[in-house]
């Protein structure tokens, strides 16, 4: 049997399986997972314009005029600066507080009182919120409604940790243990088997399946949350952006898409094939991939979230959150070279590949265990 | 259709004590889940944890060792609410790996060979059944939990001076209230996906997906809309804020304590509200 020809049995294993990876109950949140996102993103488009209409419609201020406020103002010097404020509440607070305690030694409690308030002003573009204690400005908080650079940097995190942590992760746990595990659950493999093709071609054609049906649902899913990020900014950003790095980003984030449901699918095939749990594979590798970042630097390489973040154009944000212990150990180590990184998953793949065939090769089907 | 002659009397004798029947099945669960190398293996690595803990706790108790290195360990070594909060962290992430591999055993095989009418046929009812599938994940979830968690503590009161448990009996409180709501919603989430999916593999890994997924989203959530609620959908930091609150240590920004127990009880409503839909002892099939 030629190549070609072994090629073309797989290839018609994988349309066979490729309706049941699409179109199947069990994949529907798969299709969950791949687009909510990108609902996160059109939500928070519709919102941004819909708040920037609300605050043009109440007025805007000119820039400098709001660059002009500093702490200590009174609220009426900020009112003959800027006009009157498109959103203005007050409310009053009171306090007990413990001023001592008398000759008796009974403790003495007195009521403060303050008088707060709020001013807000939209520039156009920025949108600021002024707060009064007493009438003195207190505190300010300035920043623009729709932040392109800020929405990458946000859409690069979403990517990182939910997508390549996440969704491709339990999407490729779902779709490619499904092959093998669902069929001898369904107690169907053995009709398979009886196929005249070679095991190998058949666990290829399955692969097949799998590789496509997971890497047109998770690069559309994550191209799709692309487009929404880009949505609701001005035209000329957008068109700037696609001028400049805005393809070769696109481009690289749907490749790392791809190459993590080659990397993840490969492994989960082959743990589908040689142990009965699902649950144990899942949980090595989850923790391997979360405290990638802890590692040493040789330890990182040994992992698929390495090679795919190395190809992402945009480093993810580190929670601000994080413990502080936890940030002085943290050393990610440096990124691979965008060859390294395709040839270094392809290279794993086929090893994990090969090793799954020979444990296809072997396979015994004893439906009464699962 | 014939009616043969009625050899079959039912039982009216004395049955055994409720709270009885309820332990049987727990009882054989455990030993079957006992039995399991996997189990051992998460078990023994649940406590590796909790004794790194407890040598911390003699660390910081023997001045002696450390007092040579200066004013800022002492504040670095000391036992209070921030040192227990980090524990049940730790063993929070444990009990919902052991949850996932003990969990999808315990309904979904019941559901899958039609076993519900077996066990409603004896005098149990359907509360009964999820009541006894409830102990048994609670009862191996406590054992990385907090029975290590006050043996700490206790640990702690024993090695610390005199003053150290009036100061602090607080948190020994919080660290049995904060498990027992922890391993609720686990036990729950555990038994809802082992009685949705009716596969045992799937409902393991609906278990992670659920606490990993829905933080996933939660941080998705805040990060895209610059804003904090969207945490209230990761049950894990809705019970951290809740935790955070009994043991004393300032609550993570935009995590109101009310609204974090309004959304962990509305998700066990959820879960109970699944359960009952899906044990039932008779299945339509259309």
């Amino acid at each position: 049997m030629s190549p070609r020809f072994q090629m073309r049995q797989a290839w018609t294993i994988a349309t066979i399986e490729m309706r049941r990876a699409f179109f199947s109950k069990r994949a529907f949140w798969v299709y969950l997972l791949a687009l909510f996102p990108s609902v996160i993103f059109i939500g928070h488009g519709i919102d941004s314009k819909i708040r920037l209409d609300r605050y043009k419609s109440r007025g805007v201020v000119a820039p400098a005029a709001l660059d002009s406020i500093r702490a200590g103002m009174t609220d009426q010097e900020v009112i003959a600066k800027l006009g009157a404020a498109s959103e203005d509440d007050s409310h009053t607070s009171r306090k007990r507080e413990r001023t001592g305690d008398d000759e008796d030694g009974k403790r003495k409690w007195e009521e403060k009182v303050t008088h707060h308030r709020r001013l807000a002003y939209f520039d156009g573009s920025r949108r600021a919120n002024f707060w009064f204690e007493e009438g003195i400005l207190r505190d300010s908080q300035v920043g623009e409604l729709l932040n392109f650079e800020e929405d990458r940097s946000v859409f690069a995190a979403v990517f990182q940790y939910f997508y390549l942590r996440l969704a491709i992760f339990f999407g490729c746990l779902g779709i490619f243990m499904n092959l093998f595990r669902g069929e001898m659950l369904d107690k169907t493999l053995h009709f398979w088997f009886l196929a005249p093709a070679r095991r190998e071609v058949l666990l290829l054609g399955k692969y097949l399946a799998g590789l496509v049906a997971s890497s047109v649902i998770f690069t559309a899913g994550a191209l799709l949350c692309f487009a929404a990020m880009l949505w609701p900014h001005s035209p000329s950003e957008v068109a700037a952006y696609w001028q400049g790095s805005g393809m070769g980003h696109t481009f690289r984030y749907a490749l790392a898409a791809m190459l993590g449901c080659v990397g993840y699918g490969s492994v989960f095939l082959a743990a589908g094939l040689l142990l009965r749990n699902p649950i144990i594979p899942a949980v090595v590798l989850l923790t391997w991939e979360g405290i990638n970042g802890f590692l040493p630097d040789v330890l990182q390489k040994l992992s698929v979230l390495y090679y795919l973040q190395s190809l992402c154009p945009v480093p993810a944000p580190t929670d601000p959150g994080m413990p502080a212990l936890l940030k002085l150990i943290l050393s990610p180590a440096a990124p691979a070279s965008p060859w390294v990184a395709v040839l270094g998953l392809l290279a794993v793949t086929a090893l994990v590949l090969w090793a799954a065939a020979q444990a296809v090769k072997r396979l015994e089907i004893n439906y009464s265990t699962e | 259709m014939a009616v043969y002659k009625r050899g079959y009397q039912r039982y009216q004798g004395p049955v055994t004590g409720h709270a009885m029947r309820l332990l049987a099945m727990p009882r054989y669960a455990w030993e079957r889940l006992m039995q399991q190398r996997l189990m051992i293996v998460m078990l023994a690595l649940s406590c590796i944890w909790p004794l790194l803990c407890a040598v911390f706790i003699y660390i910081s108790n023997h001045t002696e060792l450390w007092s040579g290195l200066g004013g800022g360990v002492s504040k670095m070594l000391e036992i209070n609410g921030q040192f227990f909060l980090i524990f049940m962290n730790t063993q929070a992430t444990f009990s919902v790996m052991l949850a996932a591999m003990a969990g999808p055993g315990l309904i979904a095989p019941d559901l899958a060979n039609n076993a519900l009418p077996l066990y409603f046929s004896r005098p149990l009812t359907r509360f009964d059944y999820v009541l006894a599938r409830l102990t048994t994940l609670v009862g191996m979830l406590s054992l990385v939990t907090w029975v290590p968690g006050l043996a700490l503590f206790f640990m702690q009161v024993g090695m610390a001076q005199s003053g150290w448990f009036g100061k602090n009996w607080d948190l020994g409180l919080g660290i049995l209230a904060g498990f027992l709501m922890w391993i609720l919603i686990v036990s729950l989430v555990a038994l809802a996906s082992s009685a949705y999916v009716k596969w045992k593999l799937i409902a393991g890994a609906l278990i992670l997906g659920f606490f990993f997924i829905l933080a996933g989203v939660a941080a998705m959530i805040n990060g895209v809309f610059r804003v904090d609620w969207g945490s209230l959908i990761n049950p894990s930091k809705a019970m951290y804020s809740v935790w955070c609150w009994l043991m004393g240590v300032e609550t993570p920004r935009g995590m109101d304590v009310s609204s974090c127990v309004g959304v962990l009880v509305g998700l066990v409503f959820l879960l109970g509200m699944v359960l009952e839909r899906k044990l039932r002892p008779v299945e339509v099939i259309s």
